[in-house]
């Protein structure tokens, strides 16, 4: 397991856009000596590594194709409803080339 | 006694005796959410309900649901009513479309009067990290005692007789556990059961939808109404839907109940004990065959963990898209990273930030063998001992909580049995995806606490018609603040 420390930390917050304080990380690196130790508890487990991962409660399959019902997708005016910032019925965002 | 003191199945007796109208019950309830001081409405819909209200005019006597006001826990889209799921980061959000089961609900003609409070973007059990602050438990007056997360608004007000049901969700116990502490029926049925289309994802793997009532019959019923195949979540299932409300009956001879020996053991609460016993006994008189099974100590141990580095792994991409470019409050930058950056800084709470945090360490390169991989190995392992357990029993009775609610800014050793076991054994239910139900089995003083009952996935009927025998047992059907006798 990679070593926690405050730079990891933030790394991993940097990769999830977003930051937080001095002080909050401090907090985050406090908590992950609790957290630690409760993982430690999963690698205890005998016989962990005979069994396949579980992604989902149990094999839920759908396997059959749709009728092809025309249908009327989400309006232009519904999609850019809740935008915020937005121009010529588009989002606007800064320049993202040249 | 008032009208909205009443069951969904009475009140819908005295709609069609036409002693109370779908207006008058409107009127009522939104008059008690305005007076309301636990902080359980994000939005009250006083416009919408009334509206809907004076457009149902003659009864249907075959449509249980016809007139009856209900809340909505914050994080179900509801089309043209602002929901935030008690995140900034969605502040001013208008979702375009209804969720299914609110669809369902508005389909059935019952009426919705509020949006309710959770624990921010429903990751937390405390009841006490939305954006509006905490939410407290109509128990206690004195405002001391949590009520529980994350569904915690949901609780409240049906705890407190502003409506007779709610709509919940459930990713590790956010409906059962303050159904527990808040004395009510707290339902979710199978993963899949019902559909998720309009949900806001926290841990796709794990999450469902639930509700709360007060009778085991008012949560039969809804079921009969929310279950079945949705062809927009492809995760919901075609298996068909039963007649759960007509199936329930008193009659449990010959019923086998498992009880988990390791789970018990790590409650210490007398009064939880004393009340599960006699209720253990009760069953064994009515018929049923009550017997103590094992699960290794260490794999209960791990449950905790494997909850937390699951769900927090898949929180982080599931909330990916709350950039506050399509919707949220959008804050200006020179990039289109430092746009989004900013606005998931000033978004996100501090624990929000810290959960996705962890999730993201988990899914580290150097991590994801050993922590993310291994939960879900643990995760199978923990599935594959329950439903051993279901060849030979019908259901898994244990106590909901290991103590009434707790209180608020309580600590408690996180690293300790009763923590790691006993306080978060429900997520099993979630781990399975079995169908799990919290009902009222006491109270320790003012406070109540709940048992908890779990069945092997699509036997809600076996499931419910267990808990309607408890129900009889215990006698707590209809438990508010209003009707309790403390």
């Amino acid at each position: 397991m990679k070593e926690i420390n405050k730079q990891v930390l933030k790394d991993a917050a940097k990769r999830l856009l977003f930051d937080m304080s001095e002080e909050e990380y401090d907090t985050l690196l406090k908590e992950f000596d609790v957290i630690t130790k409760q993982m430690d508890l999963i690698g205890q487990i005998e016989g962990i590594d005979d069994h396949e991962p579980m992604t989902f409660p149990f094999p839920c399959e759908t396997a059959y194709l749709r009728e092809d019902i025309p249908a009327k997708p989400l309006s232009k005016e519904d999609a850019l409803k809740n935008a915020k910032n937005k121009t010529a019925g588009q989002i606007k965002l800064p320049k993202v080339v040249g | 006694m008032q009208f909205l003191d009443l069951t969904i199945r009475e009140l819908h007796n005295e709609l069609v005796k036409k002693t109370v109208t779908p207006l008058d019950l409107v009127k009522e309830a939104i008059l008690r959410a305005k007076a309301d001081n636990n902080n359980a409405f994000e939005y009250i819909m006083e416009k919408e309900a009334v509206e809907m209200a004076l457009k149902l005019k003659e009864p249907e006597v075959d449509n249980l649901f016809w007139g009856i006001p209900f809340a909505i826990k914050d994080n179900f889209s509801t089309k043209d009513i602002v929901t935030t799921a008690s995140s900034n980061i969605l502040a001013g959000y208008v979702p375009v479309f209804d969720a299914t089961v609110v669809k369902k609900l508005l389909d059935a003609k019952a009426i919705p009067i509020a949006k309710t409070t959770l624990d921010e973007l429903a990751m937390g059990g405390s009841g006490t990290t939305g954006h509006l602050g905490t939410t407290f438990n109509p128990y206690d007056k004195q405002h001391e005692h949590l009520i529980g997360g994350s569904s915690c608004g949901s609780a409240s007000s049906v705890a407190a007789s502003v409506v007779p049901f709610a709509l919940g969700s459930d990713t590790g116990d956010s409906v059962r556990k303050p159904a527990s502490y808040a004395g009510l029926v707290g339902f979710k049925p199978t993963w899949g059961r019902i559909s998720r289309l309009g949900l806001f994802p926290f841990a796709t793997s794990l999450d469902h939808v639930g509700y709360f009532t007060r009778s085991v019959y008012d949560a039969a019923h809804l079921l009969n109404l929310l279950a079945g195949r949705d062809v927009e979540d492809a995760t919901s299932s075609d298996i068909p839907v039963d007649d759960y409300a007509k199936l329930l009956n008193t009659d449990i001879k010959g019923v086998k109940i498992a009880i988990i020996k390791e789970i018990v053991d790590s409650i210490y609460d007398k009064s939880i004990n004393a009340a599960f016993q006699k209720t253990i006994a009760s069953l064994k008189i009515r018929g049923a065959k009550v017997e103590y099974v094992s699960i290794d100590r260490k794999l209960l141990g791990a449950l905790f963990p494997t909850y937390v580095v699951i769900s927090c792994a898949e929180a982080t991409s599931n909330n990916a898209n709350l950039d506050g470019i399509k919707f949220g409050p959008y804050q200006a930058g020179k990039t289109y990273e430092e746009v989004m950056s900013k606005a998931r800084t000033k978004g996100f709470s501090e624990l929000i930030k810290r959960r996705f945090v962890i999730g993201s360490f988990c899914l580290m390169r150097e991590n994801q063998d050993v922590l993310f991989l291994r939960a879900q190995k643990v995760r199978r392992m923990i599935v594959d001992k329950v439903n051993d357990i279901f060849k030979d029993y019908d259901a898994i009775f244990l106590p909901a909580s290991p103590t009434p609610a707790p209180k608020l800014g309580e600590a408690s050793d996180r690293l300790s049995d009763e923590y790691l076991i006993a306080d978060n054994h429900m997520v099993i239910g979630n781990f399975g995806g079995f169908p799990s139900i919290t009902l009222p089995l006491g109270f320790k003083g003012k406070l109540p606490f709940g048992g908890n009952l779990t069945a092997k996935p699509f036997n809600e009927a076996k499931l419910l018609q267990i808990a309607n025998v408890i129900e009889d047992i215990t006698g707590f059907y209809n438990l508010s603040v209003r009707t309790a006798k403390l």
